[in-house]
């Protein structure tokens, strides 16, 4: 795994090295850390210390080596340093990826995919197995894993937790142990002074109660009496068993319902339960013995005051989630179109070719990319792996709604040989509505943000970088 | 499926529309896949499918696409609408507000769609039989009052999903053939067809291939 990424940043500096020649790269790194301090850098904000201009391509490199396992960063410094050519770049990629697929199979042929999976696989349909398996599969209890997990430890355990140093260590992924205190702190739905934390929790808890009982246990107020049905029309049609079931499914319903009152601009909009499902699952985890297979779970067998204080919480995460984009969900899905557009031309720039191809077979942005905005690619990625991209948008926090641009652009260019294969637009388009990401590990959604991070250092506010050298 | 190296005649771009959980993406599962799913997911925007079938010798290709039943959507699907030259318009028989929407979804084509679109009244989920709240005559008269023609399917139990289909593709190529009788050189058609697209905010972006398919479709249509 180790070796993989490695040889994909040098798939990525190979990359770079097809679209710019090596004197801008040089002079780019350097122009943009000095003229634009910390931006688009989670990791950048907090490492005011080491802003001197001198080595501004170690900062950079610094500020993305969470994007990467930690050993590799020596690695990718030499591989940075030694300019290297295309040829041993690509030949060292494609032998890594290729022994890193070899292990991957051996993985997934070792380990028992046991769960049970009654409805059978298809592509929209993927995320039955166990995300505890998943997740062993993904981090074998490795020296760097456990490290990862001290760190997080420590620093959630400190009287007032530094909240920037948190989003720095979640944005390479969040340890299964301490995703749900770290979800929390991140959607700043906790204080981060630890004493205040418990208290506050256990207010916007009665909070919430106090909602449920306003606005959903009373009459429904007539105008609300549309979006109260559309909800339940949409709820039942949330596949998967642990989603079949009564109790999980009024839970639900109380969340968005709410959630549409208390937002009468955008009220709610088809899809948005698939935003509740990664907050809702990490809080069920919680009351459950790790390795609990969730989709055997009955829910009602967890106790009342648990079962609310996970629907509480998978609210207020969900409310502080969505702030960020609400622009997405008004009338006519301004929000969503504008970044459509954005997308486009952020394509258009990076990679002329893919764009041409796409444009000369008629497929326009909006037919495959709407859904990515609107549902944040959760219709695309199994749920395990959608929990894992959530780690490192709730560490982007405010600015979530820009690196998502990024990470769709990033995910669109991850098919790009496949799809210049497609030569008409029926199979293109079709293969766009089902990319097959139902292998995908946490390995590849790091693979994918430390890309869509490659682009968004790149690209944000520079317009004009591409268009001036061509 | 989809893969386009098939040889056709004539490509249809048909939409499918009407309220929320009518079962649109079930009919197009049944139609171009033989599938069905109980628990089907809301459709989000639009989804594309196709499949091709024979009438009157001749291949026809029906590029169709489902559109999310929420008015939310409205503006995004409605872009859709440009350049189809079919659509069905489908409710639950087993739910009343489904149906008495038909109306909206009628006004909805007349301000977005080509006025030559061929409209299929489909009253969808008939195994429902106990639970039927709009009876088969009403909906019949309504249909002929509105110059639509009517069908009953059941997407669970496959009942009349290939008929639905053949009946709309037979009636929009028998409107075609006829246009093109009409008018040798070809101008009529091109009128139907290349109608301006009026560009706005909301639907800016979705124009290029509207104006791709229209294209595509006369090419097709006048081969």
């Amino acid at each position: 795994m180790l070796e993989l990424d490695i040889g994909k940043m040098g798939d990525h500096v190979q990359k770079y090295v097809n679209d710019n020649d090596m004197n801008l790269k040089n002079s780019f790194w350097k122009k943009n850390i000095r003229n634009l301090p910390g931006r688009a850098s989670p990791k950048k904000e907090s490492k005011s210390v080491s802003s001197s201009a001198s080595t501004s391509f170690d900062d950079f490199q610094e500020s993305v080596s969470d994007a990467w396992e930690i050993e590799a960063e020596d690695e990718i410094l030499r591989m940075s340093e030694v300019k290297i050519s295309k040829r041993v770049a690509h030949s060292a990629a494609v032998n890594v990826i290729n022994n890193h697929k070899a292990s991957i199979e051996e993985i997934h042929k070792s380990k028992n995919y046991s769960n049970s999976d009654p409805q059978g696989e298809s592509s929209s349909q993927t995320y039955k197995e166990s995300r505890h398996t998943e997740n062993k599969v993904n981090f074998p209890n490795s020296e760097v894993d456990t490290n990862k997990l001290t760190k997080f430890q420590v620093l959630l355990e400190s009287n007032l937790l530094n909240l920037e140093d948190l989003k720095k260590l979640s944005w390479s992924g969040v340890p299964v142990e301490v995703r749900p205190m770290t979800w929390r702190l991140l959607a700043g739905y906790l204080p981060t002074s630890t004493e205040r934390r418990q208290e506050a929790l256990d207010r916007k808890r009665i909070d919430y109660a106090n909602l449920v009982k306003q606005y959903y246990d009373t009459d429904k107020d007539e105008a609300y009496k549309d979006t109260y049905r559309q909800i339940h029309i949409d709820i039942p049609r949330m596949s998967t068993p642990l989603f079949q079931q009564t109790t999980v499914q009024e839970m639900f319903e109380r969340i968005l319902f709410i959630w549409a009152i208390r937002h009468p601009a955008s009220g709610y909009v088809q899809g948005m339960n698939d935003l509740v499902t990664p907050f809702y699952v990490i809080f069920l985890q919680e009351y459950l013995p790790i390795g609990t297979n969730i989709e055997t779970l009955d829910v009602s067998s967890i106790s009342k005051k648990n079962r609310d204080s996970l629907e509480a919480d998978s609210f207020w995460c969900l409310s502080k989630f969505l702030d960020g984009i609400q622009d997405n969900y008004i009338f006519a899905q301004l929000g969503i179109q504008y970044k459509v557009n954005q997308l486009k031309e952020l394509i258009q720039r990076i990679d002329g070719t893919l764009h041409g191809h796409l444009m000369k077979h008629g497929i326009d942005y909006l037919q495959f990319s709407f859904r990515w905005m609107n549902n944040l690619l959760t219709r695309e990625l199994p749920l395990r792996c959608s929990i894992r991209l959530w780690d490192t948008y709730l560490a982007e926090s405010d600015c979530f709604a820009t690196f998502q641009l990024y990470v769709c652009a990033a995910f669109l260019l991850h098919w790009r040989q496949e799809l210049l294969e497609k030569k008409d637009f029926q199979g293109l388009l079709i293969m766009l509505q089902n990319l097959q990401t139902q292998n995908w590990t946490d390995t590849d959604i790091s693979l994918l943000v430390a890309e869509a991070y490659r682009l968004k250092f790149t690209f944000a506010d520079a317009p004009n970088h591409l268009t001036t050298k061509r | 499926m989809g893969t386009g190296d098939e040889e056709y005649d004539y490509l249809f771009k048909v939409v499918l529309i009407g309220d929320s959980g009518v079962g649109k993406s079930n009919l197009l599962a049944r139609f171009t896949r033989n599938e069905f799913n109980l628990e089907s997911k809301s459709t989000i925007g639009v989804e594309f499918a196709t499949r091709s079938i024979k009438v009157n010798k001749k291949i026809i290709k029906a590029q169709i696409w489902d559109t999310a039943g929420q008015e939310r959507y409205r503006a995004i699907t409605s872009a859709y609408y440009r350049g189809a030259v079919g659509a069905l318009l489908v409710y639950d028989i087993a739910k009343q507000l489904t149906y008495q929407n038909v109306e909206r979804w009628l006004s909805e084509l007349r301000d977005h769609a080509d006025q030559n679109i061929v409209i299929m009244l489909v009253g969808n989920k008939s195994d429902l039989r106990h639970l039927r709240a709009v009876p088969a005559d009403e909906a019949t008269a309504f249909a002929e009052a509105n110059n639509l023609s009517f069908i009953e399917t059941s997407a669970l139990d496959s009942t009349n999903v290939e008929t639905a289909f053949e009946n709309i593709l037979t009636e929009i190529h028998r409107k075609v053939s006829a246009r093109q009788m009409d008018s040798m050189d070809g101008d009529e058609i091109d009128k139907v067809c290349m109608k301006p697209i009026r560009i706005d905010a909301t639907t800016a972006n979705t124009n290029d291939s509207a104006a791709f398919q229209i294209k595509q479709f006369c090419c097709n249509a006048s081969a």
